[in-house]
């Protein structure tokens, strides 16, 4: 056991951490209750994302390398749903590839029952198709680039892509228009990188954790067109495209869930720097 | 009103969500029971999906005439010998051939996408900066010159940290620090995001939804 703190700036280095959570449990669920609607800026990153789409003309392909996570969803969820509805709402064609291995009950899940392609006038086989998991890694990415049917020679539902309508005249990398890129490995954005944007310099934008964002921010904007980072810009998204979604709740619960962390990392600096300099008890 | 099983799921959801956040207490049995009950049940998921991921995609082409499918479903058969320790030595070959094709796929594209043109990149925009007199472009490009250098010369043990490379190691220690700090905080934001996702679902799907039918 530690020794009872005896002065005032041991004191305020040894609150019992409990605290922490559960002012953070009072601050997180309070905007759950009841959203504040607290301000958020746009950032150049977002906007770069909006625009590669919404930049496309009608009739264009995108392919979407879906590699999401149940483990991870409320980080990204937003950005999926924010961009899905995007691409739905434009004259575009759009193949869904999974790369993970929860990808596929996660795009089935939404598509069907939070997106409904068909509200927005989209049937499946000739405005989108879905592509089963497969255990692609990066050699895959290549490989998809190459030829489609190699790596997907079938639809999620069994269907070969031969008879799909949609993907009559779509076999590899020259028919795709944009590379949308949603991951969850902070590493993976170098995939797109080498196998999309430096062998056939393809348009490419990426939607990743926040803990990731900062290894996608040095390729933009001359190799990737834009990128989305975690739930803060899934917020973002959310407000640029004009598509609402979970972002705005998860954005104040975020902005004020983080308020007792801060006060507690002031806190823990005040008591070492107290200790250090006052009672002069830290050894140099 | 959801249906009975919806809301059965959606309690036994909630049970281990609220098991887990009970480490934030202390450790407890409720807490062992959903982090085992947790880990068991995503190992089962992904086992599966796995299994049927190699079902379509090998095994079935393979029987309906794509016989040249068994050779790299042969391979990761060959995985498996790691787990008998006089055949462990065989599992090499799979992974050899998994290590050069991953290599050979990624090597060109490094050597070009996350060298040369971050390379260029970087001074093409540095020399627009000079040339249109954005003073705080200049002030950013002269920062990231700064940080990888100094940065570097803080991994350089071939030679003892004294004067310009110790000087050098500590300002490249300060910006570690900085990147370090800027990942870390990421991290918290992501685990506070979870967190709020599955408050949210507690509080909004399955107490609002479910049960009080809102």
């Amino acid at each position: 056991m530690s020794e009872k703190p005896t002065t005032f700036w041991e004191k305020i280095g040894k609150i019992d951490y409990r605290w922490l959570y559960a002012l953070s449990l009072i601050f997180t669920i309070i905007p759950i209750i009841q959203p504040l609607g607290l301000p958020i800026q746009v950032s150049e990153g977002t906007i770069g994302y909006f625009n590669a789409i919404d930049k496309l003309k009608p009739g264009s392909v995108v392919a979407v390398s879906f590699g999401a996570s149940l483990a991870l969803l409320d980080e990204q969820e937003a950005q999926y749903l924010a961009t899905w509805k995007m691409l739905f709402q434009r004259e575009l064609k759009v193949i869904f590839y999974c790369t993970y291995a929860d990808s596929p009950l996660i795009i089935q899940k939404h598509l069907g029952s939070v997106v409904k392609p068909e509200n927005y006038g989209k049937k499946y086989g000739v405005d989108y198709v879905v592509l089963p998991y497969a255990p692609l890694g990066e050699a895959g990415e290549a490989s998809f680039a190459q030829n489609i049917r190699g790596v997907y020679p079938n639809d999620i539902y069994g269907t070969p892509l031969d008879q799909i309508p949609m993907m009559k005249n779509i076999n590899d990398q020259s028919a795709i228009d944009l590379v949308i890129f949603m991951y969850t490995s902070c590493t993976d954005v170098e995939w797109p990188i080498r196998q999309w944007v430096v062998p056939y310099k393809k348009p490419v934008i990426v939607a990743t954790l926040g803990c990731c964002g900062p290894m996608a921010v040095p390729y933009y904007p001359t190799q990737i067109q834009g990128f989305l980072s975690g739930s803060g810009m899934g917020t973002e998204i959310e407000i640029v495209s004009k598509n609402p979604g979970p972002g705005a709740m998860m954005s104040d619960a975020k902005n004020l869930g983080i308020l007792p962390f801060i006060l507690f990392f002031i806190l823990g600096n005040i008591s070492y720097l107290g200790r250090r300099f006052v009672t002069k008890e830290v050894k140099k | 009103m959801a249906a009975f099983i919806d809301i059965l799921g959606g309690l036994v959801g909630t049970f281990f969500i609220i098991s887990v956040l009970s480490m934030l207490w202390k450790d407890n049995p409720i807490f062992r029971i959903g982090q085992q009950a947790i880990i068991g049940a995503t190992i089962a998921h992904y086992i599966l999906l796995n299994f049927k991921s190699a079902l379509n995609n090998a095994v079935l082409p393979m029987l309906s005439g794509n016989f040249w499918l068994f050779i790299p479903l042969f391979l990761g058969v060959l995985m498996y010998t790691r787990l008998k320790n006089e055949i462990a030595w065989i599992a090499r070959y799979p992974t050899s051939v998994l290590v050069g094709i991953g290599t050979g796929v990624m090597i060109a594209g490094t050597m070009r996408g996350q060298i040369i043109d971050q390379m260029k990149n970087t001074v093409l925009d540095f020399s627009k900066s000079i040339a249109s007199g954005d003073s705080m472009g200049i002030f950013n490009y002269l920062l990231i010159v700064i940080g990888v250098v100094t940065s570097i010369s803080f991994f350089t043990f071939t030679r003892e940290h004294k004067g310009l490379l110790g000087a050098s190691a500590k300002i490249g220690r300060i910006f570690l620090m900085i990147s370090l700090g800027a990942n870390w905080s990421g991290e918290l934001v992501w685990y506070l995001t979870q967190l709020i996702g599955r408050l949210s679902w507690i509080i909004n799907t399955v107490i609002k939804t479910m049960l009080l039918g809102g």
